[in-house]
């Protein structure tokens, strides 16, 4: 059955003369679906769901996309859905957040690896930030790290879990500053971890530049240090770490961007890797991106696996000291 | 109530005990210790009600429930099989839509009381079942516009 | 008073219209087994893109608030509650539409809905700024022993013995732990493919009371329906509202529990209902009637459901923290308008505030008229012949556990769970415990972990779970409950079936 209709679909458009020489048709011919491994709201569902809302457009891939939430125990439910269970057709798109993905991997106990997805674009670089209460009385980094210093592993502070971002800036953070600090992984992620910060159940904590953005307009924190290699365009006045005496890079800088499994035709992946980039730049999409504070960074599927190979061997060396 | 047979609940509940103490056996024996902390206290409270209620059950003192009796089973078994096929095979096999639709007749087919010897009978299942489809295609592929499985026609 | 200034904004044409459609719309979805609110809430986002900022979220307001109170209307009549929520309101719900008072129980659900709600959204506009710090007050070690308080109330929710009660909240609390921790990212328990990414509430919860219902239905046979139709004695309003007000102890009880624990970020509207249930039933003279189709069941854990709304948006509203996957979504539809919860929200967009808090006020009464005029066409449902309720409720279960994360696993554990569950049903479990255990087992076990860990970085975890006024008030209450129930215990006035239970009070 299924394939006398596949037959007729194909005899159909070859009678329109709208297949493609290369042989994957018309694709899309269905909605797409992009899985996201966080959950609804957060900072990369939120994202998600701008930077495809103009999926539809006949420039871009003429079909809507359709965001799937797989949450939990950061990301690893989703991925591992994504790695061993996910349709390689096309259809199957997943959401890639850098270094979370490649540092679990190293970590192990996961059935992916850098290896198992292929990269098509990435939309957005989110760097971490150490953040603490609007009433702390850490005014920079140097009073936090004096802090520690005199207090030996009694400086808490909140982070969205293990081995993501927020954690390698911890680990960056204790190597650069040569202290012992206390990471708290939160389990309700990267909001979890900022209401432990604005309710003062920990002294600080390591949260998305995005979210404490946010937090500082509405009066709830200070943000002491961003862990990036430069200043960034939504909050000039905040210092990078490098500048504060500590010699940390952007490792931890949350790349986010969308992938397929392996497997997927290498004709669809041509062809996304084409389309996906400029859906992204998109005028109206760039305005609400700003709008919701969040820092967009386009990069095409060869800058892509270009930073996924670095960020391989950085993370392999910064975790093997653990 | 009471008379139910002391047998029934020595099965069930020893179930539930054989349940009890392998998840306390796997939790105990799993590494790393930390993560598996919560699993182990949980799994000790498990295994010791499940095998006090089971101990209960041994000595005819279970009387909550009303067990099970062979005339429902007979009822029971040949919807619980087209539910089983349903879920573990067809709805993937063939296609939400098609297998759903298919199986709602079957029940409808098995359960209804109308005599199955009147055609008016069967035009009517098939009605009914034909505005199944039509609203459950409506709700979940139009307004909520979630993609299922469809492996023959939709 | 700066609300009231906004009201006009709510009854424009256009802003009417969406109030009118988002109500509508969330109660029959959230009348629909297998649908829970966030999932309505997540499927508006989109239409949200195209509208102004304050229209998108009156939709999305009106939305959460009748999703909630729509969950009443299968659990009372299905007794498949919509949402965790609601799974208080089957206690009583369902057995009061066995004995045909169906009609009477949605009007009590739907008017205690009203009151609740009203409440909730009156909180939020007076008291925002107490709330907020309340709302914050709850650190890793109290919401562990709250979640420790759920936990004693798991052996006497709807179970005839206290034995097997804890046992299926066990079960639930076990199962909990299935798939990669949350914190750590080890595997526990993953015997199968499908559990990988654990056992989420929404399938499970469809399964453990969908399935068993199912195969209840399958259990009557070909048995002619008019034998099964249950008669719906018609209820007039008036009865419904005087007995609303008759009961104002379990009102309150409802309206101030559910207040207060949707305050709570993170814990919030799931045990809401469960915790006023508990609680009236504990103060109440008539408690022997709890279970058996009592009106205060409903009122208490109705009351709560909705009054949880309003205050659970309140940290949101004003820390920009949302304490809720409902709230999350309504977050992200506030960003993509460039708009910061907070005191961006307040100062620079008043007219988006309020007319959204304002649109939840109206849409609580809106809610409750058109939930009475379901609530006439309860007979209705009750007339549909069990063949096609049955293939109808396995097809919505199907459908509705895939869709939450389009995932066949989800599908398999719900069947599986279901299919358990009937049978342990036959035998003195059931579902309402083994669910509890499931929401409470990840809440207890995530802050009993980060509680230790910033305790053993500070002050050591005696002192940082015994200490403090807030921990040693929940501690006492958990202490009170656990005393209680074994006080029950020991006066033994439990009966033996849930049936037997029922007769008895006919008798009376």
């Amino acid at each position: 059955m299924k394939k006398y209709i596949a037959a007729a679909a194909v005899a159909l458009t070859a009678m329109t003369g709208s297949a493609f020489a290369d042989g994957h048709g018309d694709y899309p011919e269905r909605p797409v679906m992009l899985m996201v491994s966080y959950g609804a709201g957060g900072a990369t569902d939120f994202q998600a769901r701008i930077v495809t809302m103009t999926a539809g457009n006949e420039d871009a891939l003429g079909m809507p996309v359709a965001i799937i939430n797989k949450p939990g125990a950061g990301g690893r439910v989703g991925w591992n859905w994504f790695a061993t269970q996910a349709d390689a057709d096309g259809y199957t798109m997943g959401a890639y957040n850098i270094p979370h993905f490649i540092a679990q991997s190293i970590e192990g106990g996961v059935s992916y690896s850098a290896d198992s997805f292929e990269p098509i674009a990435n939309w957005g670089a989110d760097p971490a930030v150490f953040v603490v209460a609007a009433d702390s009385e850490f005014n920079s980094m140097a009073d936090v790290v004096s802090y520690a210093t005199a207090n030996p592993g009694g400086l808490t502070f909140s982070g969205a879990g293990l081995f993501v971002g927020h954690h390698i800036a911890a680990l960056q953070l204790e190597k650069a500053a040569g202290v012992k600090l206390a990471y708290i992984p939160n389990s309700a992620g990267g909001s979890g971890a900022m209401k432990a910060v604005i309710a003062g159940e920990v002294l600080g904590g390591v949260n998305n530049l995005s979210d404490a953005f946010r937090a500082r307009a509405a009066g709830n924190v200070k943000i002491l240090g961003v862990f990036d290699n430069e200043r960034n365009e939504f909050m000039e006045d905040v210092p990078t770490m490098q500048e504060q005496g500590y010699d940390i890079d952007n490792s931890s800088v949350n790349f986010r961007g969308v992938m397929v499994p392996k497997g997927t035709p290498q004709a669809i992946i041509d062809d996304l890797a084409a389309t996906v980039p400029e859906m992204f730049a998109n005028s109206r999409v760039a305005g609400k991106m700003k709008a919701g504070g969040s820092p967009m960074h386009i990069m095409t599927r060869d800058e892509v696996l270009e930073m996924w190979a670095a960020r391989q061997v950085t993370l392999t060396e910064l975790l093997a000291g653990l | 109530m009471n008379n139910l047979p002391r047998s029934q609940h020595i099965v069930a509940s020893g179930l539930v005990a054989a349940v009890g103490v392998w998840v306390c056996f796997v939790s105990y024996t799993q590494e790393p210790a930390a993560a598996f902390l919560f699993p182990r206290i949980i799994s000790t409270v498990f295994a010791v009600l499940a095998l006090w209620t089971f101990g209960k059950a041994l000595m005819g003192k279970s009387k909550v429930g009303n067990g099970l009796t062979a005339d429902s089973m007979k009822k029971i078994l040949p919807g619980l099989i087209v539910a089983i096929v349903f879920v573990f095979w067809a709805a993937k096999g063939l296609g939400f839509y098609t297998a759903s639709t298919i199986v709602f007749f079957t029940l409808l087919s098995l359960y209804d009381p109308a005599p199955h010897n009147e055609v008016r009978t069967w035009i009517k299942r098939i009605v009914i079942s034909a505005g199944y489809l039509v609203v459950m295609y409506g709700l979940f592929a139009m307004l909520l516009s979630v993609f299922t499985p469809r492996e023959i026609l939709f | 008073m700066e609300f009231l200034g906004y009201f006009g904004e709510v009854f424009t044409p256009f802003s009417f219209g969406l109030l009118l459609i988002g109500t509508i719309g969330g109660l029959i979805l959230g009348a629909t087994p297998g649908l829970s609110p966030t999932m309505a809430v997540a499927l508006l986002i989109p239409f949200t893109f195209r509208l102004e900022a304050a229209q998108g979220l009156i939709l999305l307001g009106a939305a959460y608030t009748s999703t909630v109170a729509g969950g009443a209307v299968s659990a009372i009549l299905l007794k498949i509650p919509g949402a965790p929520a609601n799974i208080a309101t089957t206690l009583d719900g369902h057995t009061m539409a066995k004995k045909g008072q169906g009609a009477r129980a949605l009007q009590l659900s739907f008017l205690a809905s009203a009151v609740g709600g009203v409440f909730g959204v009156l909180l939020l506009i007076f008291l925002t700024p107490v709330l907020a710090t309340w709302a914050l007050a709850f650190g890793p070690s109290h919401l562990f022993w709250l979640a420790i308080l759920g936990v004693t109330i798991i052996g006497t929710l709807d179970s005839s013995s206290v034995v097997k009660g804890l046992l299926a909240g066990c079960i639930g609390l076990w199962l909990a732990t299935i798939g990669f921790d949350d914190i750590m990212g080890a595997q526990r328990f993953i015997f199968h493919p499908s559990l990988s990414g654990g056992i989420n509430v929404i399938p499970a919860l469809i399964g453990l009371f969908a399935i068993p219902q199912v195969i209840t239905m399958f259990s009557n046979g070909r048995t002619q329906a008019s034998a099964e139709v249950i008669k719906v004695e018609p209820s007039p309003i008036g009865d419904a509202i005087r007995e609303i007000f008759r009961r104002s102890r379990s009102l309150t009880i409802g309206t101030l529990t559910g207040s207060v624990i949707g305050l709570i970020p993170g814990v919030g509207g799931q045990i809401a209902g469960l915790v006023a249930y508990d609680q009236s039933k504990k103060f109440s003279p008539e408690r022997d009637k709890f279970g058996t189709g009592h009106s205060e069941g409903i009122i208490a854990a109705e009351s709560a459901n909705n009054a949880m709304v309003g205050p659970s948006l309140v940290p949101l509203l004003t820390l920009s923290i949302p304490g809720s996957p409902t709230a999350a979504v309504l977050l992200g539809g506030l960003l993509i308008h460039g708009i910061f919860p907070g005191s961006d929200l307040f100062d620079n967009h008043p007219e988006v505030a309020w007319t959204f808090i304002n649109s939840m006020l109206i849409g609580q009464i809106l809610m409750c008229i058109f939930g009475l005029y379901i609530a006439g066409l309860a007979a209705r449902v009750a007339q549909v012949p069990q063949s096609v309720m049955a293939a109808t409720v396995l097809g919505l279960a199907v459908f509705g556990s895939y869709s939450v994360q389009n995932s066949m696993g989800d599908v398999y554990v719900m069947m599986t769970l279901g299919t358990g569950m009937y049978f342990l049903e036959r035998f003195g479990f059931s579902a309402a415990p083994l669910v509890l255990g499931l929401i409470l087992g990840p809440i207890a076990e995530a802050n009993f972990i980060q509680g230790s860990m910033i305790a053993n970085a500070t002050s050591g975890i005696g002192q940082y779970f015994f200490t403090g006024p807030l921990n040693v008030t929940l501690l006492m209450i958990v202490l009170a409950s656990v005393a209680y129930s074994v006080w029950m215990e020991m006066r033994n006035k439990r009966y033996v079936t849930k049936d037997d239970a029922v007769s008895k009070e006919e008798a009376l």
